[in-house]
């Protein structure tokens, strides 16, 4: 449904994208990520046909990005989206759904479709009286007056409250199985992981990740043991050799600081069940034991912290199974070429 | 296409009732209440005859008696108001009194008294003015005409040859100091008569020639009173009441005309405004209308407006047709100003500043030439001359019309053109410098020259890549000539000492500019490598959209705008060059081509470099142009 090929935008002398190269199935959900300038709303620009491409082929459902018959086919939905306020929600849509000349009766029906699943019900209420939250939901049911095959969003749920993002997750989720392509950007990886079937992360204009939320967690990620001693674990050879590796131990004493004191218990993060094995030995020489192990798979902050070797902005912390992450390593992931950029965005780049 | 109208005209409706929604219905409706209720009391009052606009009436009170023959003098001055004489005491309830004195043979006296106070004296002034004004009239009404006026002057005023003398002006010759002489009759020209064209006499009395003798040899403002055009002076009377040529009361209509403009454009700017402000209009750009369709759809509604506007104070003010279809041209170049400064503004308060500029440039351009309509045909640059003409009944041609309106219809459409180049997502919401933005929008018309672009620059994608450059330069020139015409009127009554270099520099400058600016913006925005090379292509490029394009201006000479010698200095490459050889028209034919060759090369060298390269090169060229100019206006005087 959509084909991108050596994209490539500047501004000036800054690249904003950067022979980006993806391609989206039919129903599928896309998501793209990655921080501040990394190239994410440049693209979703570029397939809306709002920006033209400095270089390279864009494909939208069979359609050149800057064929205007393209914008048929296509519900878009701004990062920001502010409306003409002094409409009411059905007149605004009225308004859209006339400019892609879609008959009334089916304006109606559509609109009023839209509204009741988004749960909006002051429709004849000024937009300029209504909250963040109800205009965004307007904004997303004004990408589907014309009943596009596919939508593009940036960050939908941005700045709205947890009850409204899940709403809008939830509705991005059902466009899938109405057999709507949906590409979205994110800066909550939460929301990705949660919708997407595939993502692409990108940094500073680059592609540097792409495939489904587990095929990239397996590659770039992996999976952890901590396990709990009622005694810090004693300085054996077996546990100095395992968790060797690590940067952090190359004082005398490291092993102390890789084991983390949790109330009256201690917790040794290691990789393998041969560390685990060893991390019991170690307890028991220091004359204790271990009351617990769990097992912690990487989330997609994980995987990013991996690739892009900092932290999202922004990230989600309220549960859901994505844990705050606390510095970056080196990671082996592919990353981005040390092409020279400058400073500061011009405006109009991501 | 008629699917495109249609989406045109939803979008039209839309800011229709979205310009309309700015205002609550109900201030709308008292607004309107109001508004017909202070028309039909103002309009009621002037029916009935109680409602005037005279506030000097009724100022001074004149003690006079009854049967005073200055009873009727006093009676038809508005500022003076009768008191009987018997009952009035000076300074307080009589400002003046008149004694009829004593008759002594065909003497009779009268005593005037007026109290000891400036209105005294200005009711003494005054009371005098209503006495020679009343004898005026007698004087008129009086069947024997010879008998009241034994010398009748007529005036006839005619355009002045020109020349470079000191203390002539732009708008024509020198006070000639032929005295003028009555030739028959027992006329006879009172001494200081113009030059030759005014001065024979005719039907046996002494005619004059009614110009000239203010402004020859002091180089004083020549200005309203020279002659040209049609106006005859029909004035029957003393000097001192003949007017001069100047349509008062034709141009204050004319200029209400323009009055309307001022809050149209504020509507509109902001409307378009609103549109990039937090990237409302984003939506509108991913929709199947192109940014043509959306700004027409916006700007509809405006233009009806102001075609209904201008409809009905025509039909008010006692215009027609014509004053309608001079008037709109006016109304698009203030939209298309509007639009350009709302798409390059930043905020509101740029925009404020903006359409200030707009209404002073644009109702500048307007209205000072009109003043000048029954004086000299430069005023015909202004289209609302022709709503002057219009309202005095004269007829105009359709080489006029199109000479008045032509410059400001094509470049309100090259305005919108140029706003449209940054409709679009990646200029429209970025807040740069209105400088910047301009650039841009001058950029996004050209294409890739030299290395950046399309290869070698004789190869045919090369010669294609430059042809953007020719007509961007080609699309300048009713900018230019609006400016040039602009400078011509507002240097119009300075001496020609003063005026004629200022104006030979200033349109240099205008056409150097116009010639190089979207080369410099084509090489600030990485659209040209930045190589000797491609600035020579580049700048002559230009130069031949401008010699071209200029070649067109010949339609001045249609309404003999070259007949006068500023039109010479300002157009003179177009007008005749009767009496030359062939091979010396063919050179100064190809001469400005030449010429602007090199100055726009050597401008656009400089523009290739940075900013400061351009200034230089571009005063330089400047320079070199208005030394050209120089020897053109010699060549010709």
């Amino acid at each position: 449904m959509i084909e991108v090929e050596g994209l490539r935008k500047t501004y000036g002398d800054f690249a904003a994208v950067v022979d980006s190269t993806f391609s989206v199935e039919e129903g599928e959900v896309f998501g793209i990520v990655g921080p501040n300038g990394a190239g994410k709303t440049t693209t979703l620009k570029v397939l809306a046909g709002l920006v033209d491409p400095t270089d390279g082929e864009v494909e939208v459902a069979g359609f050149a990005s800057d064929d205007p018959e393209m914008r048929r086919q296509l519900g878009f939905l701004p990062e920001e989206s502010p409306l003409y306020e002094e409409m009411t929600p059905l007149s605004y849509l009225r308004f859209f759904a006339d400019l892609y000349d879609v008959p009334r009766e089916a304006a109606n029906e559509r609109i009023e479709a839209a509204l009741d699943r988004l749960e909006l019900d002051h429709r004849e209420r000024r937009l300029g009286d209504m909250s963040k939250g109800m205009k965004r939901k307007v904004a997303i049911a004004r990408s589907l007056v014309n009943d596009p095959d596919v939508l593009v969003y940036d960050e939908p749920a941005s700045g709205l409250d947890p009850v409204t993002t899940n709403s809008v997750l939830e509705f991005t989720h059902e466009l899938r199985e109405t057999g709507k392509t949906v590409v979205f950007s994110a800066h909550n990886l939460y929301h990705v992981e949660s919708v997407c079937d595939r993502v692409a992360v990108m940094n500073e204009g680059r592609i540097v990740a792409r495939g489904s939320v587990d095929g990239i967690r397996e590659r770039h990620g992996e999976t952890t043991y901590r396990v709990f001693t009622d005694v810090s674990p004693a300085r054996t050879d077996a546990l100095v050799e395992i968790l060797g590796d690590r940067d952090d131990l190359d004082s005398p004493d490291a092993l102390d600081a890789a084991i983390e004191e949790v109330g009256d218990r201690f917790r040794t993060t290691v990789p393998t069940m041969d560390a685990v094995e060893a991390v019991r030995e170690a307890a028991a020489a220091a004359g204790g034991e271990v009351v617990d192990i769990r097992t912690r798979e990487p989330s997609l902050e994980d995987v990013f912290l991996d690739i892009v070797g900092r932290p999202m902005p922004g990230r989600y912390t309220g549960g859901g199974g994505v844990e705050a992450a606390d510095g970056g390593n080196d990671g082996d992931g592919e990353r981005a070429s040390d092409e020279t950029r400058p400073a500061e965005p011009p405006e109009g780049a991501e | 296409m008629i699917d495109r109208l249609q989406r045109i005209l939803r979008v039209a409706r839309w800011e229709a009732a979205r310009a309309g929604g700015g205002v609550d219905r109900r201030t709308l409706l008292a607004a309107l209440a109001l508004l017909l209720v202070a028309g039909g009391v103002l309009g009621g009052g002037l029916a009935a005859g109680v409602v005037g606009l005279d506030v000097d009436r009724d100022v001074y009170r004149v003690a006079v008696d009854g049967d005073s023959p200055y009873t009727d003098a006093v009676e038809e001055a508005p500022a003076l108001t009768g008191v009987p004489v018997d009952d009035a005491v000076l300074g307080d309830t009589a400002d003046l009194v008149v004694f009829d004195g004593t008759r002594s043979g065909t003497v009779e006296t009268v005593t005037v008294r007026a109290s000891d106070t400036p209105k005294g004296e200005a009711a003494a002034a005054e009371f005098r003015e209503a006495v020679e004004a009343h004898n005026e009239r007698l004087m008129a009404a009086e069947e024997n005409r010879t008998a009241a006026f034994p010398i009748t002057v007529a005036l006839q005023y005619v355009g002045r040859t020109s020349g470079l003398d000191e203390g002539s002006t732009l708008g024509g010759g020198d006070g000639g100091s032929d005295a003028g002489s009555g030739e028959g009759g027992d006329g006879s020209g009172d001494g200081d008569g113009s030059d030759g064209d005014s001065a024979d006499g005719s039907d046996g009395t002494g005619e004059t020639g009614g110009d000239g003798t203010a402004e020859g040899g002091d180089g004083g403002l020549a200005v309203p009173s020279i002659g040209g055009g049609a106006f005859r002076a029909d004035t029957v009377g003393s000097p001192g009441a003949i007017s001069p040529p100047f349509p008062f009361v034709s141009l204050l209509l004319a200029f209400v005309f323009l009055v309307p403009m001022n809050f149209l454009i504020q509507a509109y700017g902001s409307s378009v405004l609103d549109e990039r402000t937090n990237r409302r209009g984003e939506p509108l750009l991913v929709t199947p209308l192109s940014p043509v369709d959306i700004v027409a759809g916006k700007t509809l509604p405006y233009v009806a407006v102001a075609a209904l506007v201008t409809a009905l104070i025509a039909a008010a003010v006692g215009g027609g047709a014509l004053s309608v279809v001079a008037v709109l041209p006016v109304a698009m170049a203030f939209l298309g100003a509007t639009f350009v400064g709302a798409m390059f503004a930043r905020s509101f308060k740029e925009l404020t500043f903006v359409t200030v500029g707009v209404s002073v440039l644009l109702t500048t351009y307007a209205f000072v030439p009109a003043i000048f309509t029954n004086v000299t045909p430069v005023a015909l640059v202004s289209p609302l001359t022709l709503v002057v003409f219009d309202l005095q009944g004269e007829a105009v041609g359709l080489g006029e019309i199109l000479f008045s309106t032509g410059p400001m219809t094509v470049g309100a459409a090259l305005l919108f053109g140029l706003g449209l180049g940054v409709y679009r997502e990646e200029d429209m919401f970025a807040q740069k410098p209105v400088g910047r933005k301009f650039l841009d929008a001058l950029a996004v018309r050209l294409r890739s020259v030299g290395e950046a672009g399309t290869g070698s620059l004789r190869s045919r994608s090369g010669l294609r890549a430059l042809a953007p450059v020719a007509v961007l330069t080609a699309c300048t020139i009713p900018f230019v000539f609006v400016a040039e015409l602009l400078a011509v009127a507002l240097l119009f009554a300075l001496p020609v000492t003063v005026s004629i270099p200022v104006l030979l520099v200033t349109i240099a400058f205008i056409e150097e500019v116009a010639k190089s600016v979207h080369l410099y913006a084509g090489f600030e925005r990485d659209a040209f490598a930045r190589t000797d090379r491609v600035a020579v292509a580049v700048g002559v490029a230009s130069a031949v959209g401008f010699f071209l394009a200029e070649k067109a201006t010949a339609v001045v000479q249609a309404v003999g705008l070259t007949e006068l010698y500023v039109g010479r200095a300002a157009f003179g490459s177009v007008a005749g060059a009767e009496g030359l050889s062939p091979l010396a028209v063919a050179v100064l034919f190809f001469a400005p081509l030449l010429l602007h060759g090199f100055a726009t090369t050597l401008a656009a060298v400089g523009a290739s470099r940075n900013r400061t390269y351009y200034v230089l090169t571009l005063a330089l060229a400047t320079l070199i142009h208005a030394a050209y100019n120089f020897g053109v206006v010699r060549l010709y005087a």
